[in-house]
């Protein structure tokens, strides 16, 4: 290949490849990572390809001059070996991420060794697939345009391919699939010379390729994960793996296993085993009840019903049916199911045999696969009774979630809810109880704003009633009225549960059956319902009690800073962790990924000789860095947004990454002519910095008008809506990494590698800025590095 | 689950020795040096006891007593069992750890404080019948079985109930009758139990335990992930009515604070 000719169609077509293949393997890594572990992974893995990227920058930086040399033979070798660490990276990864467990972290020294030296492998990948990417933009410099084109349009067609394939392939199998596209990508561009040498280092290759797809690497998931402790009963066998985009969803059969949350103590028969549970990612969705569900009778969810009849029910979350069934039981007529996991649904119908009682296919139950929130957006009709999933899980696991954005339990949410009610109609959701409480007061706390916000007064709408392990609230659309305060007592009576918040509730009532173990439990659960004294409890609170809101949905985020010193002198440096555990996951994996930035990206450029040094204008960290910061902040804000849009994370992530490229890619081609004049880098930043701030206004309301679209149209909109923002945000990198390369290429590669650091330290530092502080402070703070870096450009 | 053999210092088959070789001068050798070098052994045997049994009077002052536990039978069981023997080989040197222990198949053995304070919970008398549901190594059956020589125990993943019911024989708890089997059912034949121990706690207390509690009988199950007890559940059984008390594991202090 001839540096002085034009890139052909060949090398174009080896770009294309590369970059759906690099953007294909984050997603499918966010994908294995989410069944093996926990999901908190998403973000690990867009750093670590930054880093990746950012490190073949800085190497090409230092090495310019020997790669280009050599560059002919080494765009194929690398394309290739590139491949071959995509297809090896879970059997050689494996040693170190079968021993490596969320859950032992801080229990286990050495695991956070293995947590990083696992994602060394993935690293290299993206080191190995970016290093011919640079190589061949800075080869063919003056044909930047058509070559960064064929980039973004791979990395777009990368992004939907992936979330394509997981439909057919299971995760383990698809890297098999994916490294076959750097491996034709180094085909391509294979030169004459040397060409027998690579030819043969090609059909090795493949030939390693072949073997993996041919017997692809055994996965071993986390043996805290709900699957594997199902598993580990006697007779428990995986029934079926159906891969997804939604994730894996696996059928176990379990003949030991039985489901009856919220169970009276009083019930004396027999709770029947479950036919069969379903996993997604090897977290719990649901039971197959099996055998006689009249137990259900017997659980506080049965107190809507003891209240009074409901005809119209709907399920929120139906997962497999429990609360369909219990609606049926007694005798629902219409019951609307809505749960997002339509691959689940199809397994199940799948499993029951025609003459089973399918409760999501029963005759008196309309399905709908939306996410609820999408649903409660456009649904006209009003209920009886609308049913939430548990909140929390059982044992308070639930920190594990901490960055799991439920939309179901925000303000808005319970508003929504509200109005969905028919004139009698209740609103059921039970928490399980945990010690410290902190789970029952926040929906508390929830429940009682979002009534106060609707000018409803709490105490007479809401009552709870609580068990050994369980509480449940109800949230009533008129009045409870003295028949009903006399329904809820019987209840509470027959199945000896205490009846926690009623009208005229005495203090000993509270306690006839269940003591908790935090006596000031009751006197905070009143406060969260008295306006005045509520915000004193949540500043003295160890925990943050505050409802969550669209803005912030981390229902499970509990843990205050100033509140850590108290909670290990009292529950020891080793219990803490438990407590948030997601959250401190996302803290650990954002120092390591932090220090290895600047270790892998900023330190070999000091050969170049320090910033100082080499001249580099004054404008250039706080430019280049902010431009980092705020299109990651922007991305992750993005993202967001998606998930509530589009209503799943894998596909807000697929849109929101490719569509920010594509556009990107576009507004940096087009922005030599726009702005290629002195000053242009600073007033591309500008006008994104204000774009941004018109779009922190009219992007989450916009996104809720047109949520209740089909999804096609949904998909044209956000396209429309995003394009103009994403444009300009291609503008400003190559417009000032232009300036610089003209002064000097050090200069350059500094900018590039500050870039590419704050992009990686972006990525963790964006989720934790949306828990502390909302994701909207994560748009105003990408608005405000946007406005930073041009200001920083106005002396120059 | 790579537990270390339960060595004891002494050959358990010396019979084959004899056999070895067919060469007097050379067996005359060998066992000179399997002499010396089980007297090695057996010397580091010690010392390792030694170091243990240290541990283990630490653990029994510094996690258990400082935190309310009093009662001098259990705070005497928690001197007397020697847990390093009931974790994997790994984790030995970290047996005596104010935490939790990963023992596989998603379980731990419970941090010493909890068993000490659960068991403390139960009021076990020496007559008292026991059962445990959630065998797991075995450490807390050997504990209880310090207590009283009625302790039955279940335990539902095989490979667990099979590992820690030989290791319970080779300790000489014979006091302890095991089995494998599903917790749900209880132990119909031994019912009724005077107190009861739902170590591997479910969403629901399985009716037929409550069938098998003694009317005045305690059932105690702790509640949290396997790294972190969060509260333990006290069940009680008194005239036909069923209450359940939370306790902390923690010396409580309230989470609401001055300003």
């Amino acid at each position: 290949m001839n540096r002085d000719s034009a890139p052909t169609l060949r090398l174009h077509l080896a770009l294309i490849l590369l970059s759906a293949s690099l953007i294909a393997f984050q997603l499918e890594q966010m994908q294995l990572l989410a069944l093996v572990q926990w999901h908190h992974f998403a973000y690990l893995v867009i750093s670590v390809a930054l880093l990746g990227f950012g490190a073949s920058g800085t190497i090409i930086s230092l090495y310019r001059s020997l790669l280009l040399r050599h560059q002919e033979w080494l765009l194929p070798v690398l394309m290739f070996a590139c491949a071959t660490l995509m297809v090896l990276a879970i059997p050689l990864s494996r040693e170190m991420t079968s021993r490596f467990d969320i859950c032992l972290l801080f229990v286990e020294p050495g695991q956070t060794g293995l947590l990083l030296l696992s994602q060394c492998i993935y690293l290299l990948v993206f080191f190995l697939g970016a290093l011919p990417l640079g190589l061949v933009f800075v080869s063919f410099s003056s044909r930047i345009n058509t070559l960064y084109c064929a980039n973004l349009v791979g990395s777009g067609i990368g992004g939907l391919g992936a979330v394509s394939l997981m439909y057919f392939f299971l995760p383990q199998q698809l890297p098999a699939l994916t490294a076959l596209l750097p491996w034709a990508a180094g085909f391509l561009v294979i030169p004459v010379r040397r060409r027998k040498a690579l030819l043969a280092g090609g059909v090795l290759v493949l030939a390693v390729i072949t073997a993996v797809a041919w017997r692809p690497p055994q996965i071993e998931v986390s043996q805290y994960k709900d699957i594997s402790r199902t598993l580990d009963l006697p007779g428990a066998e995986t029934v079926s793996n159906n891969p997804s985009p939604y994730g894996m969803v696996q059928l176990v059969t379990a003949p030991a296993l039985r489901h009856a949350p919220g169970l009276s103590l009083t019930y004396g028969g027999e709770v029947p085993g479950v036919k069969a549970a379903v996993f997604i990612n090897g977290n719990w969705f649901g039971a197959v009840s099996g055998g006689d569900p009249s137990f259900l009778r017997a659980t506080a969810a049965d107190l809507p019903y003891a209240m009074a009849q409901r005809d119209r029910v709907l399920v929120l979350q139906a997962g497999t049916g429990r609360d369909i069934l219990h609606a049926l039981e007694n005798g629902a007529e219409r019951i609307v199911a809505v749960d997002p996991h339509q691959e689940a649904v199809e397994v199940l119908a799948d499993f029951y045999g025609a003459g089973d009682a399918d409760p999501i296919h029963h005759p008196q139950v309309h399905y709908s696969s939306l996410a609820p929130r999408n649903w409660l957006a456009f649904d006209q009709e009003r209920y009886d009774l609308i049913t939430l999933p548990t909140v929390g899980s059982f044992g308070g696991a639930s920190g594990l979630f901490a960055l799991q954005e439920q939309y179901l339990l925000t303000r808005e949410a319970f508003i929504e809810l509200w109005q969905h009610l028919s004139p009698n109609g209740v609103l059921q959701v039970s928490t399980w109880l945990d010690s410290p409480s902190r789970n029952p007061l926040r929906l508390g706390a929830t429940i009682g704003e979002s009534l106060e916000k609707m000018g409803v007064d709490p105490h007479s709408h809401v009552a709870a009633v609580r068990g050994w392990n369980m509480i449940t609230f109800i949230l009533k659309r008129s009045p409870l009225t003295s028949g009903d305060l006399r329904k809820v007592r019987s209840f509470c009576e027959r199945l000896q549960f205490d009846p926690t918040l009623l009208p005229g509730l005495q203090e000993k009532e509270r306690v006839r059956y269940h003591t908790p173990a935090d006596p000031g439990f009751f006197a905070d659960i009143n406060t969260l319902f008295l306006p005045a004294s509520r915000r004193e409890l949540y500043t003295s609170y160890d925990f943050n009690l505050r409802p969550v809101s669209d803005n912030r949905p981390f229902f499970s985020q509990f843990l205050r800073w100033k509140s850590i010193p108290h909670l290990v002198r009292l529950f020891g440096e080793r219990s803490l962790p438990f407590f948030e555990l997601g959250y401190l996951i996302v803290l650990v994996s954002f120092v390591q990924m932090s220090l290895a930035a600047v270790l892998l990206i900023l330190l070999p450029l000091v050969r170049l000789g320090l910033p100082g040094r080499t001249g580099l204008k004054s404008w250039s960290f706080p430019f280049f860095s902010g431009l980092g910061l705020g299109y990651m902040f922007f991305e992750i804000m993005l993202i967001h947004e998606l998930v509530l849009f589009f209503g799943h994370p894998i596909f807000a992530v697929a849109a929101g990454i490719s569509s920010l490229l594509v556009f990107s890619g576009i507004g940096s081609l087009v922005s030599g002519r726009l702005l290629g004049h002195r000053s242009g880098h600073g007033l591309a930043a500008a006008l994104v910095s204000l774009l941004l701030l018109l779009y922190f206004f009219i992007l989450p309301p916009l996104l809720h008008q047109a949520i209740t679209l089909p999804t096609i149209w949904k998909t044209l909109f956000f396209l429309l809506l995003i394009g103009p923002p994403a444009m300009a945000m291609g503008m400003p990198f190559p417009l000032g990494l232009e300036r610089l390369a003209r002064h000097s290429k050090s200069q350059a590669a500094w900018a590039w590698g500050i870039n590419g650091c704050v992009s990686v330290v972006s990525t963790g530092l964006a989720t934790i800025v949306a828990v502390e502080l909302g994701f909207s402070a994560v748009m105003l703070i990408a608005c405000a590095a946007y406005g930073l870096a041009a200001l920083s450009t106005l002396k120059s | 689950m790579a537990f270390k053999k339960l060595a004891t210092g002494q050959n358990r088959n010396p019979g084959r020795l004899i056999c070895w070789g067919g060469k007097p001068r050379l067996l005359f050798f060998a066992l000179l040096i399997c002499v010396a070098f089980s007297g090695s052994l057996s010397e580091a045997w010690d010392d390792d006891e030694k170091r243990f049994y240290k541990k283990r009077q630490q653990m029994v002052d510094s996690q258990i007593k400082k935190r309310g536990v009093s009662d001098l039978k259990v705070l005497r069981a928690m001197a007397a069992v020697k847990r390093h023997l009931f974790v994997p080989e790994h984790l030995q040197q970290q047996a005596y750890v104010d935490g939790p222990l990963p023992i596989g198949y998603g379980q731990t053995i419970s941090q010493p404080y909890i068993v000490a304070y659960m068991t403390e919970i139960l009021r076990v008398q020496p007559q008292h019948k026991v059962l445990e549901v959630g065998t797991g190594s075995g450490y807390q059956a050997a504990v209880l079985a310090k207590m009283s020589d009625r302790v039955h125990s279940i335990e539902i993943i095989p490979e667990l109930a099979k590992s820690a019911a030989r290791r319970l024989e080779v300790l000489g708890y014979t006091g302890v009758k095991t089995r494998q089997g599903d917790g749900y059912h209880g132990w119909p034949e031994a019912a009724p139990f005077d107190a009861i121990m739902v170590t591997a706690a479910a969403e629901f207390i399985p009716p037929p335990l409550l069938g098998q509690l003694k009317e005045g009988g305690r059932m105690i199950i702790p509640v949290g992930s396997p790294f972190y007890v969060q509260h333990l559940m006290l069940v009680e059984k008194r005239g036909g009515e069923i209450t359940t008390r939370s306790l902390m594991p923690v010396r409580f202090v309230p989470f609401r604070r001055a300003q």
